[in-house]
C-alpha cells in the first residue's frame, strides 16, 4: 500500500494535510491519522499499521484496529491510498 | 479516531492560474491557512515575457515585456530549494508564457526530480514533440492550456499573435506523449457563445479538466473592455451550459467553473486567506492575484518569513478597504498592478 500518484502528505503542528493535486483537494488529518499515514508512507501494509498503531497509542486495542482499518477503506475509497 | 478526516476541501478552486484571466479563486485549505507551517501552493509567474499579447491578459505580458529586474539563476534555484526545503505540495510555473524563460526546463526537472507536483500553465505555443516528450520525462503533474475558443476565427481574435493550430496540435502532441492536460478558457463577449464545443474539444483532445470562470477586468482586458465585456445574460447561458455540460462529462472528465464574482470571493477570502502565494517574476510576493497587495520579497526575504507575514498582511485595514471600495467602484480592479506593499 502506498500513496496515491498525485497525493502529497505534509505533517502540520496539529496532524498533517493530504493534498490531492489533480482534484485540488485538501484533507486535514488528526494526529492518530497522520499516524497511520506515516506509516503508508513508509511502507508498512495494513496490518502492520495497526500492529504498531497498537503499541504507539494507549487505547482500546479493538477500538484502535476497528477505526484504522475504516480509516485505511476511506483512504482506498477515496483513491488516496493504492495497493 | 472517527473523525480522522476532520475536514475535506478545495485547495485551489476553480484555479484557473495567475496568467490566465477567468476570475481565478484559489480556495483555503480545510485548515484555515493560518494553522499551516507552509503554504500547499505556490503559483510562480516565472516570467512576464510572452510571445503572445491577448486581448485579456491579466499580467499584461507580451514580446518585450518581461520585468526588467526578473529572478536571476541563482535567485531562481535559491527559491525552488526553499519550496523542497518546505515541502510545498503544489506548485504552478505561469507567466507570461513560462516556456519561454530560458531556465524554463532546468526549473521544470529541478522540482520534478525533487518529488514536487507541477503545473505548468502555458499557450501551447511551444508544445512541440520534443518538449512534450520532456515534459513527460520530467513528470510533469499536467500542462494546462489555454484555449479560449473552439475555432481559428475566436481564439486568434483573442490571442494576438497566437495560433488556434499551434495550440491544439501542441495540445495533441502532449496527449501522444502521456502528459496529462488541463484546458483554460476565459469567456468573452465574441466567443461565449462557443464554450459548449470548447468543452467538447477539450475533451476530443484528451484533457482530463477544464477551467473556467469570469472574465476579469484588469490587465489589457481595461483596455480591450468593450470588445471583451458579457452581459448578464451571456453570462448566465455561459453557466447554464457550464452546469449542462459538468453533467454530460461527469467520470470522463471534470468541468470546473467559478460563478462567485469577484467581490463575493475576495470578501470570503479577507476571513480566509487560502494557502497559496503568488510569485511575480522578481520575486515579488501577492497576497492574492486579484489584489495589488504585496506580502513579501524572497529576494531579501525567506519562504518562512514571507509566511509569517502573510496572515497579518491579510488584516492590515487597506486590504479591507480596497474590497469594499470595489464594491462601490468595480473599475478598480484597474489597478491592480500600481503595488501596494503590507
Amino acid at each position: 500500500m502506498r500513496l496515491s500518484k498525485y497525493v502529497k502528505f505534509r505533517e502540520e503542528k496539529f496532524g498533517a494535510v493530504l493534498f490531492e493535486t489533480r482534484s485540488e483537494k485538501v484533507f486535514t488529518l488528526n494526529s492518530v491519522a497522520t499516524a497511520v499515514v506515516r506509516e503508508i508512507n513508509g511502507g508498512c501494509d495494513e496490518g502492520e499499521i495497526v500492529v504498531r498503531l497498537k503499541d504507539r497509542f494507549e487505547a482500546d486495542e479493538d477500538t484502535i484496529e476497528r477505526e484504522a482499518r475504516a480509516f485505511i477503506a476511506d483512504l482506498r475509497t477515496r483513491g488516496l491510498v493504492q495497493d | 479516531m472517527s473523525d480522522h478526516i476532520a475536514k475535506e476541501s478545495s485547495a485551489t478552486g476553480a484555479s484557473s492560474g495567475p496568467a490566465a484571466n477567468p476570475a481565478a479563486s484559489h480556495g483555503s485549505a480545510s485548515a484555515e491557512s493560518g494553522d499551516l507551517g507552509a503554504p500547499l501552493y505556490v503559483a510562480w509567474q516565472v516570467t512576464n515575457e510572452c510571445n503572445l499579447a491577448c486581448l485579456h491578459c491579466i499580467e499584461e505580458s507580451g514580446p518585450g515585456k518581461a520585468f526588467r529586474d526578473e529572478l536571476d539563476r541563482d535567485q531562481i534555484f535559491n527559491v525552488l530549494a526553499q519550496f523542497v526545503e518546505h515541502e510545498i505540495p503544489y506548485l504552478s510555473f505561469s507567466g507570461g508564457e513560462p516556456m519561454v524563460h530560458p531556465l524554463f526546463f532546468e526549473m521544470v526537472e529541478y522540482v520534478c526530480s525533487r518529488d514536487g507536483q507541477l503545473k505548468v500553465e502555458t499557450n501551447g505555443h511551444f508544445l512541440t514533440p520534443e518538449n512534450c516528450e520532456r515534459l513527460a520525462r520530467a513528470g510533469v503533474k499536467a500542462v494546462q492550456v489555454s484555449l479560449d475558443g473552439a475555432t481559428r476565427g475566436t481564439f486568434n481574435r483573442m490571442r494576438i499573435r497566437g495560433d488556434f493550430d499551434r495550440a491544439t496540435d501542441g495540445t495533441r502532441n502532449l496527449h501522444k506523449a502521456g502528459v496529462p492536460i488541463e484546458i483554460n478558457y476565459s469567456p468573452t463577449s465574441f466567443n461565449v457563445h462557443e464554450i459548449g464545443t470548447a468543452i467538447d474539444l477539450a475533451y476530443e483532445l484528451g484533457a482530463y479538466s477544464f477551467y473556467t470562470g469570469r472574465t476579469m477586468y484588469t490587465g489589457n482586458a481595461v483596455k480591450a473592455w468593450h470588445k471583451l465585456a458579457l452581459s448578464d445574460e451571456q453570462y448566465a447561458t455561459f453557466f447554464e451550459t457550464l452546469h449542462r455540460k459538468t453533467e454530460e462529462y461527469r467520470g470522463r472528465m471534470r468541468v470546473h467553473f467559478h460563478e462567485m464574482g469577484l467581490l463575493e470571493e475576495l470578501r470570503y477570502r479577507l476571513h480566509h486567506p487560502a494557502a497559496l502565494l503568488i510569485v511575480l517574476p522578481n520575486g515579488l510576493v501577492k497576497l492574492i492575484n486579484a489584489l495589488p497587495f504585496i506580502c513579501g520579497d524572497l529576494r531579501r526575504q525567506s519562504l518562512a518569513e514571507i509566511w509569517g507575514n502573510f496572515q497579518q498582511a491579510w488584516q492590515d485595514p487597506r486590504v479591507a478597504a480596497f474590497i469594499d471600495d470595489l464594491a462601490a467602484n468595480p473599475d478598480k480592479t484597474s489597478s491592480l498592478h500600481q503595488w501596494v506593499y503590507v
